[in-house]
This record gives structure tokens, sequence and C-alpha cells, in this order.
């Protein structure tokens, strides 16, 4: 089966400057060497701390940020060198929510058009079949059709991230990708919010990237996980795997730091080291060497490969079994 | 440190004093802010009680007034539109609410100190780190730092101790040039400085990664158990609270509606809104099982928007016709645990 999605190497790089003049004193790579797949239906989720390329990543997918190298294959045709006409059907078949509900939605402009844009953008429908959609989005994502002529600052945040959701929909994507979607919400309203896009998915078909740091949240509604650290897929697999057996150093550190509801369980923090840790400089070896507790010489001098250990689970370190 | 307006509500010359034991004891506290859609009861009538050593976690969804029970407790609230309205905050005996703005301040900061969740603003940033700390230490430990030598010793050794390498180095810094993580052990580093009683920390690490908050977490709990500080610890994250606090209160709508010790709470939760928020977290487990996630129902009510009687009886799977008529007092089901809810009187 062809995936939907076909990441291959996928490279981008910032400059990085630094004084008042802003000088650039080297560069910083976002995105080093990205392979990914994501299939029809899946949700894939992708876990790494702030800064690790998670969203240089979704940006480049959404044709929003240039590549320096490698290839994003949508359905087969690659986003970096499609243009005109093409672009935008590929634009129309990715969507994205954002974490921030309150940022990306225009407070001046009433929710009713907010969701009806993408539609009028990709010149969709007449004017009334365009209102009859958002209707029937509005109670797709469970707002009242009422609310059609209220401003965004009357909702909550979790009514604001539906609106953010209908609005992607609007023009049936294929992908939605989801960048830290619940990460602002409060746990109850939270909890909403994942029970609808599960709903979604298998209304509709979708396949979601879903981006954020929290590990139960990616752990609840993703079917294969990709963990990212300094910009590299450390380690790939099935969910339920990766959170019974995660192979990577990395991988165990962030399942050790995740507080468990659970009191008296108490964490020995073997691998979650004290100390803020390295800033990234020009590193020969594997980008966790400088953190990792299973390091050994070989970690310093040479990148491990990213290799199948076992059936569907990728791993990037020379330690792992 | 913070410097934010004085407030006192009642000016009495004698503090009154209440019973022994505890190092905090907050008696019907009522904070209200006068807005122009109406009076916000941001606190309404809460009690809490904090012994010597330990954690006591406060949980609850944005806007149940997490932020302002801290506010109010050193008397930060700003005013107007803010009012604390009634109550008693006794700390080691005396009542805070009672104190001049010189007896509140030399509290703060001195015997309570306070970090905001924002680390990178709570620092000034035209400053050095190095002299920021050791302002701190000048104004509230001047007898650790005679000298200008003195006071940079200490400040290293302080840096040093909340886990910044090369302290030497990093003194000299700008809180720009540090990480998230790194500025919120200088917080903490400074909230230290003046050997406080109680430390107050409003969700000092909902901005940081699960490693980096891990590792405050755990730094926050050894200096803990070497100065014997007493720390209020303000989350909405209940796994944080399954790791450190000793004590747990869960606020809604300005009330504390559950208050027990950790093992307690989590083994048999009573409030339906304290179930409702357990078993809301997702996990694997559940989706192994192919369960949907259990939600509460509507939003977190604000200003008018609050129901009479109790206040999450609109939200409620167990609500009852009294529910809607009254709202619940204390019961004390078992020994340390007591809810608000109607559903316990007996
Ligand atoms: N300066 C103010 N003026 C008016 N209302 C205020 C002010 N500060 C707080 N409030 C109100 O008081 C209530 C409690 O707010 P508070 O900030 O304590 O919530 P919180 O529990 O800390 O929430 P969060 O989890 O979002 O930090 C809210 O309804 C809020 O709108
Ligand atoms: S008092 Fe009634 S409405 Fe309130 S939580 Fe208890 S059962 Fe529910
Ligand atoms: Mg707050």
């Amino acid at each position: 089966m062809n995936p939907l999605l076909k990441i291959r190497g996928l490279k981008k790089t910032f400059p990085l400057t630094s004084g008042i003049f802003r000088k650039a004193s080297g560069h910083i790579t976002a995105v080093d060497g990205v392979d990914l797949d994501i299939f029809a239906d899946e949700t894939l989720g992708l876990v790494g701390e702030s800064g690790c390329g998670k969203t240089t990543l979704s940006k480049i997918i959404l044709a929003l940020e240039e590549a320096d190298a490698g290839s994003v294959l949508f359905d087969q045709t690659d986003i970096r060198k499609a243009r005109g006409v093409e672009l935008a059907k590929l634009r129309k078949g990715i969507q994205v929510v954002f974490q921030d509900p309150f940022g990306s939605l225009n407070p001046r402009k009433r929710v009713g058009s907010i969701i009806e844009e993408p539609m009028i953008i990709h010149n969709e429908g007449t004017k009334r079949e365009r209102r009859e959609k958002t209707r029937e989005l509005m109670s797709m994502v469970g707002l009242h059709e009422d609310m059609l002529d209220r401003y965004p600052h009357e909702f909550s945040g979790g009514q604001r991230q539906r609106i953010c959701i209908a609005r992607a929909l609007a023009v049936h994507p294929r992908l939605l990708i989801c960048d830290e979607p619940v990460s602002a919400l409060d746990v109850s309203i939270q909890a909403q919010v994942i029970n609808l896009l599960v709903d979604l998915q298998k209304k509709l078909n979708l396949s979601y990237l879903f981006i954020s740091h929290n590990l139960s949240v990616v752990g609840y509604i993703s079917h294969r996980i990709a963990v990212m650290y300094k910009g590299r897929i450390v380690e790939l697999s099935q969910a339920d795997s990766l959170f019974s057996r995660p192979l990577h150093p990395y991988t165990k550190c962030l399942m050790e730091a995740v507080p468990e509801p659970v009191p008296g369980r108490a964490k020995g923090f073997g691998y979650v080291k004290k100390g803020e840790g390295g800033l990234s400089g020009s590193l020969t070896g594997c980008p966790y060497q400088p953190l990792c507790p299973q390091a050994t010489e070989l970690c310093s001098k040479e990148s491990p490969r990213f290799e199948e250990k076992e059936q569907g689970h990728f791993v990037a370190c020379h330690r792992a079994g | 440190m913070n410097t934010g307006k004085e407030h006192h509500p009642s000016k009495k010359s004698t503090p009154a004093v209440e019973s022994k034991g505890a190092l905090l004891e907050i008696q019907d506290l009522h904070t209200h802010f006068h807005t122009p859609e109406g009076v916000v009861r941001a606190l309404s009538g809460v009690d809490l009680r904090l012994n010597e050593g330990r954690t006591l976690g406060i949980v609850g969804e944005s806007g149940c007034g997490k932020t302002v029970l801290a506010l109010t407790i050193l008397r930060l609230i700003p005013q107007p539109p803010g009012r604390i309205a009634k109550g008693k905050i006794f700390f080691q005996g005396v009542d805070l609410l009672s104190l001049d703005d010189k007896g509140i301040r030399e509290i703060r900061g001195n015997k309570i100190s306070m970090i905001f969740q924002e680390p990178m603003t709570s620092l000034n940033p035209v400053f050095t780190i190095g002299s920021q700390i050791e302002e701190v230490i000048a104004l509230h430990q001047p007898h650790l730092a005679t000298t200008r030598r003195q006071a940079r010793d200490v400040t290293v050794q302080m840096l040093d101790m909340v886990g910044i390498s090369s302290p030497g180095k990093r003194i000299d810094d700008y809180p720009h040039q540090l990480s998230g993580g790194m500025c919120q052990r200088i917080m903490i580093a400074m909230a230290l400085a003046c050997k406080p009683s109680l430390m107050i920390a409003d969700e000092p690490t909902t901005a940081l990664d699960v490693t980096t908050q891990a590792q405050i977490l755990s730094l926050m709990k050894d200096l803990k158990d070497e100065t014997g500080t007493s720390i209020i610890l303000v989350t909405h994250d209940l796994g944080v609270v399954a790791n450190s606090c000793d004590e747990v209160a869960v606020m809604y709508t300005g009330h504390v509606v559950e208050y027990a010790g950790i093992e307690s709470i989590f083994a048999s939760p009573l409030h339906p809104y304290t179930k409702g928020l357990m078993r809301s977290i997702p996990t694997i487990e559940a989706r192994k099982r192919g369960e949907i996630l259990h939600t509460i129902p509507g939003n977190v009510p604000m200003g008018k928007d609050v129901p009479q009687g109790c206040t999450f009886n609109n939200r409620c799977e167990e609500v009852m016709d009294i529910c809607r008529k009254e709202y619940p007092p204390v019961f004390v089901p078992a020994e340390g645990h007591s809810v608000r809810c109607w559903r316990y009187r007996r």
C-alpha cells in the first residue's frame, strides 16, 4: 500500500544569529534527514521536546516553509516541486489545527465566515451551498448552528478549538496536521476534543499527524508514534510496543519523566539527567550522546543508523537491543 | 522579587492568634473582582490547612481561582478591581490580613516566597541573573553577604545548588541567554535565597518540557527535604500532584471542593468533579481497551453562569434535588478526607 504522505531525506537548517548585531554564528539543523510515512486512516503521533523540529517539519509539509533537501510526496506528488494549480490542490488536501485556538482565529470575524473562508479560498460551491456546509460542519464538531453569527471571544477554549477543526475540515482534507491541538485545554475539555478527533477520523477517513509533547495523549490517540530528537526521528513503532518496549534511551527518558497520576510510584529518574543538558553543537556522533546514560566510545564517533530492530519497530541507537 | 500594591482589608493593631500546629490555616476566605460585567467571586469561602514541612497541591481547571488564592495569601491582589472581602489567613499564628503594609512586606520574601509560571517574564531582562540574586540576598539575608565578594560567592553556591552547571560563568548571563528550565531554576534559587518557611509555586513547570519538568520537580523535592520549607504547589496536572504532594485541595469555582492526603484521593476520589477529572486522563491502556475517554460535559462556568446551589450541578452525573437549591457544606466521610458534596450527607 502506498502511503498517503511519504517523506524522504528531509532537511532544513536555519542560520543562528547572536549578539545585538545579529551576526551569523553558524546554523541550527531543525530537521535533519527525516524519513516518515503516514498511511490512509492512520494517526501518526510525533513527540519530542520543544525546539526539536516538530513544528518546522509540519510547516514544510504544509508548504509554509521551504526545505533544503529531500522530498515530501502527498499522494505521490512532491509538495516541494508542485506549483500553481497542482500546489493549490495539495494544499487543500492537507489542513492544520494549531495549539492556540485564540491566536489562530480572527477576532473581528464571525464564526460562520471563519469556517467558510477555506471554501472561498478554494473556490468551492455557491454562497448558499457554503452556508449550508458551514452549518453542517458546526453541528459535526458539536457546536450549535445558532452560534454562526458570534465572534470568537464569545467561545470557550474548547469551543474555539472545535471552530478551528470545523474550518480545517471545510475543504475535505485527507490529512489533518494537529500541532499540539489540546495542549492549551483543561483535562476535561481536552478529553472532549480528543473524542471528537477520534470520531471524525472514523467518519471522514482522515489521516492525522498528531504532534504533542504530551505522551499520554499521543499514546491514547496514535496508531504509530515517532519520537523526534534534535531534528531526527530516533524511534518509530506501533504505539503499543513503544510504550511496552521503548528501545531508544531518549524515549525511555521521556516515559520516565511523565508524572503518572498514581501516588507512590516513585520515579528513579535514572534516565532523566540532572542539569540542563548540552546545547546543540556540531556533533559527529549520536545527537543524544551528551545526555545518554548508555553512551559508549562509538556513540560520540559515529551517527547510529535508523534500523528496524523488531518487526515495525525502528530505532537509531548503537545500544538498542 | 515582586512588588505589588499593598492591601489591608482590616487594620487591627494586635493580630489575632489561632490554634497551634499548622503553618498556614485559611478560614472562609473570599476574594472578589469588581468588573463591568459584575462581581466575580474568584474565591468564595476557602478553608485550608498546611502543616510544617508538607507539600500541598492545589488543582483545578483554568479560572477556578488557584492563582487568586496564591496572590491573596501574599496580599498581591490588584486593588481595584480586586478585594479580599472576608476571611482569615493565619501564618505561624498571625493573621496576614491583619498586618499593615510594613508587616506584610516583611513576611513576603522573608518567610513566604513565590515562584510564577512564566520564568522569563518574572526575571528582569536588563540585569544579570547574578545581580538579581545578590539583590535578594542583600535584602533578606544581609548577614550572609557583607561584602560584594561574599555576595557573589553565596550566589554561585545557590546557582550550584539548583543544578546550574558552571555557575561561576553563568552568574554574568542575562535572562534571555538562558533556557526556560534554567530560568525556572534561577527563580527557585531566588525564592530560596531568603530561606522561607513557605514557598508558593504557581504552575512552576507548566511552560517546560516533561524532562525539564521532572528535573525541576525533583529539585524542589530535594530542596524541601534539605531545608524543611513547606510548599504550596499550584498545578492543573494530577500527575504532578501524585508525584510531588502530600496533601491536595481540588478547587472548583472558587471553592475547595475536596481535600485529602494523596493516597486517599487517588485511591478513592469522592467529589464527582474529582472523579470526572481523573477519568478524563487519556492512557494507552484505555485505548487498547477501545474506550472512549470519559468527559465532563460543558465548560467551567464563570461569573453569572455559575449555577445556584452546588456550582457543579449543571455538569454533575450524580446531581440530586437539593444540589440545585443549596451549596453543600463540608462533609468528612473519612478521617482527613473532606468534601463539599451532598452525596456525603449522613
Ligand atoms: N484582575 C482580575 N480582574 C478580574 N477578574 C479576575 C482578575 N484576576 C482573576 N480574575 C478572575 O478570577 C477567577 C479566578 O482566576 P485565577 O486566575 O485564580 O484562575 P486559575 O485557577 O489560576 O486559572 P489558570 O489555571 O488558568 O491559571 C477567574 O474567573 C478570573 O477571571
Ligand atoms: S452536591 Fe450534588 S451536584 Fe454537587 S457535586 Fe455533589 S452530587 Fe453533584
Ligand atoms: Mg493560574
